[in-house]
């Protein structure tokens, strides 16, 4: 008997560590979506005109993250987020999984903490939340921050999406708190060494080099630095800030932009790293039962052959959202998204939303959205070289649910 | 007569007094916790989980009622509602940053967790503190 009890007694001692020590939460959003899209293009040249459209209605778990974290000690503190999307399913090959946070916090002060490993930087309001789900109200986010469109906006254009070192704090000033972060991280993910499909690894950078997939081979001139500033008030009802990056954009990289832009004059500029700034800025709050998020964002760039073949290559994405909590239970919402698309194109697009979320409890909240996107595009050069314009209409229905695990 | 008002008198105030004590909210923290004292800023910032550790550097671990007149008074007291609350915890935790209060169900309960949770930090009505315990009172609210 004693023997077994020995035998028993570091396994629950274990056991009972891992509850007070580790602590495992996580959400997951699970959504029904309506899509309608139509597309009108014009050649003015011939007059001809041609139309599409198409309809998609599907049920989706359109994402699942599992956090892990663990206070290590007084100072410091383990973080872990394990993201799953769109149904994965490694077996059928569909959606993915993917660490998205893996870091090591080293608080020396609340004025003054020292962030290590893949971490979300700190950049205007949304992106270190932006994979939150359960923290927003609505099911679709603001354009650059949508995974579901990423094959139509690259986030990295307009937000670092990793740091793997950031330097951070709070400091008290009367009522408010002065938030600061410096940070740095890899150059884009362009730039990191793959996977090709016949089993080798590549790099627009150096394919004879490279063994790893993964790894960023570039020298530190690409790398991304980047910082933000900011105030809050101490009770946290408003916020804001000013977002600052440096790095590069890969256009050696041509598989990641459409056809009409590498026929069109933009295709002279490819094949060199186009320094590039980004520069946004955040303000956010909540009054009595009103709530507003708004936040703006401009990638400017210094690179000659842009400007010696006088391609515009700046873009810029303004996000605004007004809210009002009905109840404490009930919110409702609307949003106005600007944005405009340059890279050798004149190119504009809105976006209208509105919708509302109903916390049923602690734990499960119901939302719905409504999402009317429009984009316009003039004199892209089509088939055969005709300039044509093209404009696409897109409306989205989306029912879900959130839960917190 | 006059005695017999003098005494009237002191009764009345006696019960005022007790009916007082009874509805005092006391912020409690472990014996282990450099401060003797807490303002309203202190507080604040540690129930928004903005101050997570101590002068010492030890960590705060913050205790939260589930529901009761005590927490309507100290949330009162700190100015926030419990959704607000509720809001900035769970982005807190979800961001890495804290771990958001953990809630009991009664003062009892909490008071024996204070005592036994070095860097520990809660409220309780006042009267409920057990003379002899492991805890402090660092600031007292009063109840309305």
């Amino acid at each position: 008997m004693l023997p077994l009890l020995l035998l028993c007694w570091p396994a629950q001692h274990a056991q009972a560590q891992i509850d007070s020590d580790l602590q495992l939460f996580g959400s997951m959003q699970t959504v029904f979506f309506h899509q309608e899209s139509r597309i009108d293009t014009e050649i003015p040249s011939t007059g001809t005109r041609n139309s599409g459209t198409e309809t998609r209605n599907t049920f989706a778990l359109q994402q699942m993250d599992l956090f892990f974290r663990k206070e290590i000690g007084d100072e410091l503190t383990a973080f872990v987020d394990l993201e799953f999307q769109l149904n994965y399913s490694s077996e059928k090959q569909w959606g993915s999984m993917s660490i998205q946070e893996a870091w090591l916090n080293y608080h020396i002060s609340d004025a003054a903490n020292l962030k290590l490993g893949l971490l979300f930087p700190s950049f205007n309001h949304l992106n270190e939340i932006k994979n939150r789900l359960a923290l927003l109200p609505y099911l679709f986010r603001p354009l650059v921050y949508e995974r579901l469109l990423s094959e139509k906006f690259y986030t990295e254009d307009f937000i670092p999406e990793h740091a793997f070192f950031q330097f951070h704090g709070a400091l008290p000033a009367g009522n408010w708190f002065v938030d600061y972060a410096a940070y740095a991280g890899n150059a884009e993910a362009s730039y990191v060494s793959r996977n090709t499909p016949s089993g080798g690894i590549e790099t627009d950078l150096n394919p004879n080099f490279e063994f790893l997939g993964g790894v960023d081979p570039s020298n530190l001139k690409l790398k991304l630095f980047g910082g933000r500033i900011g105030m809050r008030s101490r009770d946290e009802m408003f916020k804001f800030g000013i977002s600052v990056t440096h790095d590069y954009n890969n256009l050696r990289d041509s598989t990641r932009y459409p056809s009409h832009i590498l026929s069109g004059p933009a295709r002279r500029i490819l094949g060199s790293d186009a320094e590039r700034f980004r520069i946004g800025s955040d303000l956010s709050g909540r009054y009595k039962a009103f709530w507003f998020e708004l936040e703006g964002i401009k990638v400017i760039y210094d690179y000659d052959p842009a400007e010696r073949f006088d391609v515009e290559l700046e873009q810029s994405f303004f996000s605004g959202v007004l809210g009002y909590d009905i109840t404490s239970e009930i919110t409702t919402y609307g949003s106005l998204q600007y944005g405009d698309y340059t890279f050798g194109l004149d190119s504009d697009y809105f976006v209208y939303t509105f919708g509302g979320a109903w916390r049923v409890n602690e734990s499960v909240t119901a939302k719905a959205q409504f999402i009317a996107y429009d984009e316009q595009f003039n004199d892209v050069p089509g088939d055969n070289l005709n300039l044509i314009s093209q404009q696409v209409t897109i409306t989205f229905v989306f029912l879900g649910f959130s839960i917190l695990l | 007569m006059n005695t017999t008002l003098r005494i009237g008198l002191f009764l009345t105030l006696l019960v005022c007094a007790s009916h007082t004590m009874e509805a005092q909210t006391a912020v409690i923290v472990n014996r282990s916790v450099p401060a003797s004292s807490m303002g309203l800023k202190e507080l604040l910032d540690i129930y928004t989980l903005n101050k997570a550790h101590w002068d010492d550097g030890s960590r705060i671990t913050v205790f939260d009622l589930k529901r009761g007149k005590t927490k309507e008074a100290f949330y009162e007291y700190i100015d926030m509602s419990e959704e607000d609350l509720q809001r900035i915890w769970l982005r807190k935790q979800f961001t890495g940053k804290a771990r958001p209060p953990r809630s009991i169900s009664n003062e009892e309960e909490l008071i024996d967790m204070v005592s036994r949770t070095p860097g520990a930090i809660g409220y309780v009505t006042e009267r409920n503190i057990p003379k002899k315990s492991n805890v402090r009172i660092v600031a007292r609210v009063k109840q309305r």
